[in-house]
């Protein structure tokens, strides 16, 4: 059931109590847990934090902690599936859940004792009515009832009891064509309310709206807030207008802070945090990066450009001649700049931008400031602790530790953590960047008629890294997007993309992962979810469902072929 | 010992204590495959009992020829043999304070530990104390413990915790390896698994902290 009063029914009803906090494995998911982690340690409400990578992590983690917790919050996990089923808790565990992913599963909706959603449920959730998929037992015992009747009637004459019967059998044939009526309805609306997967308010920001409501919020948390928000428009989970308008909702947070200092004579020493409203460039890390670099690599100044190409590279020289910037100062680092070139720089690049294209070249945005040169804008962390997350420095078993040093690297403490975050993530752009140019280039991306699809090779280079889900996501995005700009087929423009890329060599699997398609006003909703589990059960592939986004999946490499083409079939 | 026989002696360190001199550096190193985190903070080895011994030996052989000398040079007056006679002993005198050194750094360092860990060592440290020095441990736990119980009214006060002042009731830890399963005071089970992290009251985490169980989180 949904939670009304956030403060009322779940701080509350934890604050004394010992809590388990089971957290997926985004950025939105840690954001939301330093949040929670701040609040509990102000009330000193004891917890345990377990990181959970997929289903399995999250039935084991559980198994292990149930015994020793009744409460359990799960971070971005558990709302689109069956909580209950799949866990088989005791009655007395109450789960609070706070996940993005929609929908959220009707079962989770309707139970009232031991699942607590903290949704907000103006976030046009579409959930079905009770009554048309959940049906009384009533009717069923009058079923039994009237044939009781009949057996107890056998005994009265027969004239009476042949028009009893047929009353009786006529009334039992309307109730069973109501109820496969009643039956075919529900599976129709269940079928449309589950079909297509897509994202909600992000954790982070139902965390700082409790903090907020307790009066308990500081300037740590509500930057923790925006670049939860952050990642979900970095990582294309939800739409613009919806980022646009929770940007806005921050905005007003984050006057309200601000505000609180502008009156003082003496300002606040250079070592506090400020968090400043920016609308800023689209162009990833530019701030710790050189802006040559940055415009190379990032997906939406490079497929405007077309940057793999001969042509999108002389395109660019102009575009750089017609700011005026010198290509020696534009190819140094951003920090080392000519400064009379770094004032106006954003309105430059905004005119000029306008003529070759790209209109949406600002972006509303936060950035952060605090000491003499630490300087970060929200997308900047985002990418640097997606690429702590899921770096691939280490061997794998070490995700624990990945997640431990992100987490990290989000307290202003650990700067040279995030640091080091921002470095892999350069790397990581530097690597998404090549292989969209090689796969476009070769043409490696087909059309399978109901969707586009696009396999990445054993010995492709840097294909550890696009193991990993968000890393390929992010692969995704910019190819589908790269393709859309160099493609001249108009129907091909519209279609979905499926990515595959070698996920574990020992056991012979593929990751698989499946997105929308690219268009200006795209709702995000993805279908690949149910499309992924039907194709597998129709053709036996071995398959593992266990990331918490259902558009992801893991499959044996031998089932490949089969898995798609009754992915065709289906499709069509 | 051979440096001491009628030739002109020659100014050296015995051999014994020379290896004494660098006891340090072997204390330093963990003997055997020992990898206790406490051992190699304190540096904390075994008892060089082969050591002492030697140490021991040389002493009397060196007292042993003393003696002889004292008496030579009385009854026959050999002045000559004087200088001799007081080197044996400067080197006597060094050899003892080498020896009670070794024997105080250790009782030191077995102080401290008690001071760290708690009132039970784990059995690879024990193995490395000597005998006297079980007993010397056993003694003082008694003794801080019953000046433990005579301050701080009725029961007692354990000073040996919060060394720092606390500033908080409850810290942040990690686990750094899998400890299994850990009671705390009301009762409940906490499951210590890699890499998980806690929010537990100070007191009973300090002891983890120091095992090198847990890690203290400071965000």
């Amino acid at each position: 059931m949904f939670v009304t009063d956030i403060k009322k029914d779940f701080y509350d009803v934890v604050v004394n109590q010992r809590v388990a906090l089971l957290v997926a494995a985004d950025i939105d998911a840690l954001c939301a847990c330093k949040i929670l982690q701040a609040l509990f340690h102000c009330d000193q409400i004891q917890y345990t934090l377990v990181p959970v990578r997929g289903w399995q992590d999250l039935s084991t983690a559980f198994l292990e902690h149930k015994e020793q917790f009744r409460y359990f919050v799960l971070i971005n996990c558990g709302a689109n599936v069956d909580l209950l089923e799949m866990l088989q808790p005791d009655d007395d565990s109450v789960f609070f859940i706070c996940d993005t992913h929609r929908p959220v599963d009707v079962v989770n909706v309707y139970n009232d004792t031991q699942i607590k959603l903290l949704i907000k449920q103006d976030d046009d959730l579409g959930v079905p009515a009770y009554d048309d998929i959940f049906r009384d037992e009533e009717e069923e015992d009058e079923d039994g009832g009237d044939s009781g009747n009949e057996s107890d009637e056998g005994s009265e004459p027969s004239g009476k009891r042949r028009r009893f019967d047929e009353g009786a059998i006529e009334r039992r044939i309307e109730r069973q064509r109501a109820k496969r009526e009643w039956e075919a309805r529900r599976r129709e609306i269940l079928f449309d309310y589950e079909q297509y997967e897509y994202h909600g308010t992000s954790a982070a920001l139902m965390f700082f709206e409790l903090a907020w409501v307790l009066t308990k919020d500081t300037k740590d948390m509500l930057w923790w807030a925006i670049i939860g928000l952050t990642d979900q428009w970095v990582h294309d989970k939800i739409t613009h207008m919806k980022y646009v308008s929770d940007i806005a909702t921050m905005q007003r947070h984050v006057s309200r802070h601000n505000h609180r200092n502008e009156d003082e004579e003496n300002s606040l020493s250079i070592d506090c945090m400020r968090i400043s409203f920016e609308y800023d460039l689209r162009l990833t890390l530019y701030h710790h990066w050189s802006l040559y670099e940055s415009i190379c690599n990032s997906y939406y100044t490079a497929c405007s450009f077309k940057i793999w190409t001969l042509k999108g590279q002389k395109k660019l020289q102009e575009f750089l001649a017609d700011m005026g910037l010198p290509l020696r100062q534009v190819k140094q680092k951003f920090k080392s700049m000519d400064v009379t070139i770094k004032e106006n720089l954003r309105d430059v690049i905004e005119e000029s931008s306008n003529k070759y294209g790209m209109k949406d070249i600002r972006i509303q945005t936060f950035g952060v400031h605090f000491g003499f040169k630490n300087r970060f804008l929200a997308s900047d962390m985002v990418h640097a602790t997606a690429a702590l997350l899921e770096s691939t420095e280490r061997e794998e078993n070490d995700t624990t530790n990945n997640f431990i040093s992100a987490l990290d690297s989000l307290s202003r403490s650990n700067l040279d953590r995030l640091n080091a975050g921002i470095e892999l993530a350069k790397r990581k752009l530097i690597a998404i960047q090549q292989t969209v140019a090689s796969c476009i280039c070769t043409n490696l991306i087909l059309s399978q008629g109901p969707f586009l699809y696009c396999y990445l090779v054993e010995g492709t280079p840097d294909v550890r890294l696009f193991s990993k889900p968000l890393a390929l996501t992010l692969l995704c995005k910019y190819l589908l997007k790269a393709f859309v700009h160099s493609t001249r087929n108009k129907r091909c423009k519209l279609l979905p993309l499926i990515m595959a890329a070698p996920k574990d060599v020992e056991k012979g699997t593929v990751i698989v992962v499946g997105i929308p398609p690219e268009s200006e006003t795209s709702d995000k909703k993805n279908f690949f979810g149910r499309a992924f589990e039907k194709a597998a059960e129709s053709t036996g592939s071995r398959t593992l469902h266990d990331h918490f986004d259902t558009s992801i999946i893991e499959l044996k490499t031998e089932d490949r072929s089969k898995f798609l083409d009754a992915l065709i079939t289906l499709l069509s | 010992m051979s440096m001491f026989d009628q030739r002109v002696p020659r100014l050296c360190w015995p051999e014994a204590v020379s290896r004494f001199v660098s006891y340090r550096k072997v204390n330093g190193t963990a003997l055997g495959s020992v990898q206790n985190p406490l051992m190699v903070r304190f540096r904390f080895c075994v008892f060089q009992e082969d050591g002492v011994r030697q140490v021991l030996q040389e002493m009397e052989a060196l007292y042993e020829q003393n003696q002889a000398d004292v008496n030579e040079a009385k009854s026959v007056g050999r002045a000559d043999l004087i200088p001799s006679i007081k080197l044996r002993h400067c080197c006597l005198l060094r050899n003892q304070r080498c020896v009670v050194a070794y024997l105080y750094d250790r009782l030191l360092r077995i102080r401290a530990l008690r001071w760290e860990y708690g009132s039970v060592l784990p059995a690879n440290i024990r193995f490395h104390m000597s005998a006297e020095e079980v007993q010397w441990f056993g003694q003082y736990k008694k003794s801080l413990a019953s000046f433990m119980r005579s301050i701080g009214g009725e029961e007692g006060l354990d000073i040996t915790q919060d060394m720092k002042p606390p500033k908080s009731l409850y810290i942040q830890v990690r686990c750094l390896k899998d400890h299994g399963e850990f009671e705390i005071d009301d009762g409940t089970v906490i499951l210590l698994k890699k890499n998980s992290q806690h929010f537990l009251p100070r007191w009973k985490c300090e002891q983890l902290i120091r095992q090198g169980v847990l890690e203290h989180v400071m965000s």
